[in-house]
């Protein structure tokens, strides 16, 4: 009996002095999306976005906008608008505007994201042509604004030319010497509509180039591995559509002196829709060449590019890093980068054309 | 006969205060003995007594107690002399005959017996198998034991418990198979036993568990005289009580609590399957509320994307944090629950039916319980009926209770508090000093073959080993299946 | 044999365990909360060669293991019946007043650094005195239920937990397993020293001189030991590669808890992040971590100052409990595990080999 008069005590006590902060689902704020536009003179004006859920109606996308210097005065600024605490727990994405990452750098804005222990790793972080504002202001879909741009960025990740992105993979890119990293870049056309309109490329946290949407089937070669894509070849002038692309590439150090690498990029697909007449084996051959050539010259480009830029979204200093004890990555950055010689070695393959010839 | 007079006197002093004590005197047509017979009505057979014994003592010819035994058609006689058993016996439905010059008296059954018909069980209720369920008498129940058995091995021990009630019990076991300590500890546990009054074998089970203060059943009891001799066959003890339509069985483990008896009479792949089912049920029937509290009060962040709005909005309108909403539910069930179970059936049933859809519904649009939940904790309650064993199924009920507290709290942490709370006091928990939670803990593979799944017969070929048992196998398993390669088109 | 010199009354046989359950108890006591940090440390010092320092680490500790092994087998003892029967029996007293400490100090790291974890995690508010109370009435719960109890809950928290490892293979869509190469990129003193910062993470081996009289035919268990040690080196070398390769090196020197942080990617249909479940699951983990080395300090109390367990349990659990809540700050945590970490390395990296040649050598003598 003693033993159970303890435990109840106890078990009062505990109700009394050992309750946590609660965040019951329905009395809290759960922030779906936070934007980040650059306003004159360096502060950031900061925009979360909110589903304000309705029964058997699509919820309300409601936002709160503030302006600061940091993160947390912003954040303090709109908890002084809302009636309920705001909680990040279901944050997913996360939107900075062109100007903000060309002017003032996203890096010191992410901290806070990398910080929290209530926020996934798997969220996504994406650029906007337009201010995060105003996007967020549009109605995009049945489930919320944020979960619809979340959605949009995912579904182009699966199948089209997008290559892997979230918050994990930033940081890790950026953190990685060898790396730097890119986020998707998206365009709100009108109140309704929004697209993904590139890769935007960073270093140190700045936009540095942008890939447009032409290029990008490309740097997702080089940058990731295909499951399912879609890429349109012309030859004499007939158009092919490769589909169900799935692609591996692979990278050797031919040489050290002077540093040259080869890209095996190797392309397995269908062809789905054909303009021409008949499609004969000699022809696939021919489409397989001439996709051939394409991926040879415009991945070329690209790294060119990069190397202008001094940017290295692929990450051939990471590649060549592991190949190297004792790497020196100033070295690496001063002049081998600039100076490293990229050959393509693609090889295409077309299986199956369909169920006609 | 001075001592005799004098007993005799007591016992009628004893006696007279009662309405149906009765003391006759007749005499013999032949040889004009007078004797005198001494009962209680309420508890005798007037009819043995008019039919088969008077008849009998007033036209035969006898003059000593001794001639009685071959006159009467009544094997249970007795000779005696020591008056101290005089009342005992006339209690126990006997008819005292005396004669005026002898010492001794003579006793002659004549019980009064209401024995229920053996009807289907309906606590254990099983569409396939035997139908037959224990009744309130316990020769009736030894009979159909002994039916099932008829081996010279099964032992009928007999032992008496309660001050008052005098309650037979009868301690059951295989000679050469039972574990020797299993049974001494039972007898003992028995013989220990100080309490004035039985009223059904429940009270023995209480009083003779390992540990009284905990929730969870340590031994079985079970309504069917199959389930019984199955058990027994496997070497465990059983008691049957007098008066009491329940055996009980033991020692037990947790898993049997959820094996049901028509397990056996299905294919082992089926059974298997229910019997996972079951286990999934009540895991789900214990955690599920306590779960939507922990993670509705802290951790939004758990709930997918797609799943928000629809709590959010099913609870939009409810006043109260989860918990209270819980509670409300949880003890509206439990209100269902009690109240049906009191009530004759029908009107219980409509109580059950009428409760649960307009409470329900009602408390949902009144806005004081999200419908999110309401499924949950009726799928919940529906979950818990799930289990074979009615008592293990009280244990589910109540164990849902420390969980939703603990969830509201410290959310996951507390449920996973609780939860090592209860694993402990498994693992500590014994029945009849064999460990409760084997064959998980201790982990014994062998004992797996009958746990969560039940294998085929000829796989069980083995007692289990956490019975101990004198004799391990149960038959030779290569006779069984005699195993015959054969090519593919031979 | 010098026996006697401590309370020794034979065990009874229903309170032993069988052979096979010292695996559960050593592998269940090297699992705690070392295992959700361990990377950090190690790839200081070893960068991402640290896999190939845990390897070594391991190889150091099945060599100990061996040394344990010999010494109980022959002495067919506790660490007291060994080191009272090569040094004397007040040497023993004064050894096992140190190993009390030292268990009682490891509780200590491990509930506290649990408590920290919950209060980064989940709850920022979670008030420390009132946590471990509970958990201290929980292990008091079991420990009062003697050895069998304990092990028991060291199976548990074997089995239960276990489907939480195949989870972290959420992390391989994004990992990068290039960022191992190359290997051998650091020095071999570099590389022992990993495998010193790695031993503070596997501590509490050691137990297995302290519960062997409870183990039903000793001598069966002694594989049990050496599969519990590899069975644990593979968990840490599983997560160490996960990490190195899901993580970018500077990533994961910044981060506390790599392993925490590897389960915020998991998202499973009906759960949509998985950490909170984790760390709720990790109670199961840390409890017998507790239990165990309560036990161990509690029985050793009980050997050398001749009271009851019970009463020892009691007090050390009180003083757990106070130093526990005094520990407010997150460096004072941190260094309450190093200090753990380094008098664990004394404990058992220089004190359990030195008493192996002692003992030896003692036995020689005492031969001749």
């Amino acid at each position: 009996m003693k033993q159970i008069q303890l435990i109840t005590l106890l078990f009062f006590f505990l109700l009394l002095s050992g309750c946590v902060e609660r965040e019951i689902l329905d009395e809290i704020i759960l922030m779906e999306g936070i934007g980040f536009d650059y306003v004159e003179g360096g502060d950031i004006t900061g925009t979360i976005l909110y589903p304000d859920y309705k029964k058997e109606t699509e919820p309300e996308n409601v936002t709160y906008s503030a302006t600061g210097e940091i993160m947390k005065t912003i954040l303090q600024d709109i908890e002084r608008q809302a009636a309920r605490p705001i909680a990040f727990g279901s944050l997913e994405i996360v939107i900075f505007d062109l100007e903000l990452a060309k002017k003032r750098g996203i890096l010191d804005l992410i901290d806070a994201f990398q910080r929290d222990p209530a926020i996934g790793s798997g969220i996504y972080l994406a650029i906007s042509e337009n201010k995060a504002k105003e996007l967020f202001k549009g109605e995009y879909g049945l489930r919320g604004n944020a979960r619809f741009i979340s959605m949009l960025i995912d579904h182009n990740i699966r199948h089209e030319d997008l290559p892997k992105t979230n918050l994990q993979r930033f940081m890790g890119d950026f953190y990685q010497q060898g790396k730097t990293p890119y986020l998707p870049l998206i365009k709100q056309n009108s109140k309704t509509k929004i697209e993904l309109s590139g890769v935007a490329l960073l270093k140190y946290g700045k936009i540095v180039d942008v890939v447009s949407n032409e290029q990008s089937f490309f740097f997702k070669l080089l940058a990731d591995k295909y499951s399912n894509g879609l890429h349109r070849v012309e030859v004499d002038g007939k158009e092919a559509a490769v589909q169900s692309i799935i692609s591996t590439n692979r990278f050797e150090l031919t040489s050290r002196d002077p540093l040259h690498i080869t890209v095996h990029i190797k392309i397995g697909g269908t062809i789905n829709e054909f303009t021409g007449n008949k499609l004969t084996d000699s022809f696939i051959k021919k489409i397989e060449k001439k996709f051939e050539k394409e991926i040879q010259k415009h991945c070329t480009q690209l790294i060119k590019r990069f190397q202008e830029k001094e940017i290295d979204p692929i990450g051939f200093g990471h590649f060549v890093k592991s190949k190297t004890r004792n790497f020196d990555f100033n070295q690496w950055w001063d002049s081998e980068y600039s100076q490293m010689e990229v050959t393509i070695k693609p090889v295409v393959t077309i299986d199956e054309e369909g169920i006609i010839e | 006969m001075k001592r005799k007079k004098q007993s005799v006197q007591s016992i009628k002093t004893v006696f007279t205060k009662s309405q149906d004590y009765k003391r006759i005197c007749y005499e013999n047509k032949i040889t004009k003995l007078t004797f005198t017979l001494t009962f209680l009505t309420t508890v005798t057979d007037e009819k043995i007594v008019r039919d088969h014994i008077l008849p009998f003592l007033l036209e035969n010819e006898w003059t000593k107690l001794e001639d009685v035994k071959s006159i009467l058609p009544i094997e249970d006689l007795q000779l005696t002399d020591d008056t101290s058993q005089i009342e005992k016996k006339l209690l126990n439905g006997f008819v005292m005959l005396t004669l005026e010059k002898e010492q001794q008296y003579c006793f002659i059954s004549a019980k009064k017996e209401n024995i229920r018909n053996i009807t289907v069980p309906e606590v254990e209720f099983s569409v396939i198998g035997p139908k037959e369920a224990f009744v309130e008498s316990l020769s009736e129940n030894l009979n159909l034991i002994r039916k099932r058995l008829q081996v010279k091995e099964l032992i009928v021990e007999q032992l008496e418990v309660g001050t008052l009630s005098k309650t037979n019990i009868v301690l059951l076991y295989l000679d050469g198979i039972t574990n020797e300590a299993n049974i001494n500890t039972m007898r003992q546990r028995i013989k220990d036993l100080e309490v004035d009054h039985i009223a059904d074998s429940s009270y023995i089970v209480q009083m003779i568990s390992d540990n009284q203060n905990s929730p969870f059943p340590q031994f079985l009891d079970t309504e069917r005289p199959d389930r019984v001799a199955a058990t027994l066959s496997e070497g465990k003890v059983v008691l049957l009580v007098d008066g009491s339509p329940h055996a009980i069985i033991g020692p037990v483990t947790i898993v049997e609590f959820f094996s049901a008896f028509e397990d056996y009479f299905l294919n082992w792949i089926l059974a298997s399957f229910f019997r996972l089912i079951r286990f999934f049920a009540v895991a789900f029937s214990v955690l599920v509320t306590p779960i939507y509290v922990a993670t509705l009060t802290y951790h939004y962040e758990l709930i997918p994307q797609d799943l928000i709005g629809i709590l959010v909005t099913s609870r939009r309108a409810v006043p109260f944090p989860p918990i209270i909403e819980a509670l409300f539910l949880e003890l509206t069930i439990e209100l269902l629950r009690e109240a049906g179970a009191r009530l004759p059936t029908k009107v219980g049933q409509t109580i059950g039916i009428v409760g649960g859809i307009v409470i329900g519904t009602a408390s949902v649009e009144a806005g004081l319980t999200s419908n999110v939940l309401l499924i949950f904790v009726a799928l919940a309650a529906l979950a818990s009926f799930t289990t074979p064993v009615y008592r293990i199924g009280n244990t589910i009920r109540l164990l849902r209770f420390p969980f939703l507290l603990v969830g509201d709290i410290w959310g996951l942490i507390g449920i996973s508090l609780c939860f090592s709370f209860l694993l402990t006091h498994m693992i500590r928990l014994t029945s009849l000093g064999r460990p409760y939670l084997e064959p998980i803990y201790p982990p014994r593979l062998q004992d797996f073959k009958d746990a969560f799944i039940r294998l085929p017969f000829y796989k069980q070929s083995k007692r289990p080993n956490q019975l101990r048992t004198k004799k391990a196998s149960r038959f030779d398993r290569k006779n069984v299946i005699k195993k015959v390669k054969k090519d593919i088109d031979e | 044999m010098n026996r006697g010199v401590v309370m020794n009354k034979p065990i009874p046989e229903q309170k032993k365990v069988a052979p096979f359950m010292l695996f559960y108890i050593v592998a269940s006591i090297q699992i705690g909360v070392g295992i959700l940090s361990f990377q950090r440390d190690l790839v200081k010092v070893t960068g991402y060669d640290g896999w190939i320092s845990i390897i070594i680490n391991g190889i150091g500790t099945i060599i100990l293991i061996w040394m344990i092994v010999q010494m109980t087998t022959t002495i067919e003892g506790d660490l007291l019946d060994i080191v009272s029967f090569s040094l004397g029996k007040w040497i023993s007293k004064l050894i096992g007043l140190f190993y009390m400490l030292y268990f009682s100090l490891f509780s200590i790291t491990v509930l506290r650094n649990y408590v920290e974890m919950i209060q980064v995690w989940m709850f920022p508010k979670l008030p420390i005195f009132w946590f471990s109370l509970v958990i201290l009435l929980l292990v008091l719960y079991v420990v009062y239920g003697g050895f069998r109890t304990v092990a028991g809950i060291s199976f548990f928290s074997f089995f239960l937990p276990m489907y939480i490892f195949p989870l972290f293979l959420f992390t391989v869509p994004h990992a990068d397993f290039t960022n191992l190469l190359p290997i051998f990129d650091h020095s071999v003193k570099e590389l022992f020293f990993g495998s010193y910062q790695m031993s503070l993470s596997i501590l509490g081996f050691e137990s297995i001189l302290f519960v062997y009289p409870f183990l039903k035919e000793p001598k069966k268990a002694i594989k049990w030991a050496y599969l519990a040690i590899i069975f644990t080196i593979s968990i840490y070398l599983y997560l160490a590669l996960l990490s190195f390769s899901y993580f970018s090196e500077a990533q994961l020197v910044k981060n506390h808890w790599p392993t925490l942080t590897m389960w915020k990617i998991i998202r499973l249909p009906f759960v949509e992040r998985f950490e909170y479940i984790g760390i709720a699951t990790w109670c199961l983990i840390v409890l017998p971590n507790i239990c165990i080395s309560l036990w161990i300090a509690s029985r050793l109390a009980k050997q050398i100052f001749f009271i009851r367990q019970k009463q020892a349990l009691l007090f050390i659990s009180g003083i757990v409990l106070i130093v526990t809540s005094m520990i407010m700050k997150r460096s004072q945590v941190l260094f309450v595990s190093q200090l753990l970490g380094k008098i664990g390395f004394f404990a058992n990296y220089c004190f359990i080999p030195i008493l192996y040649f002692i003992t030896m050598f003692a036995k020689k003598v005492k031969k001749q």
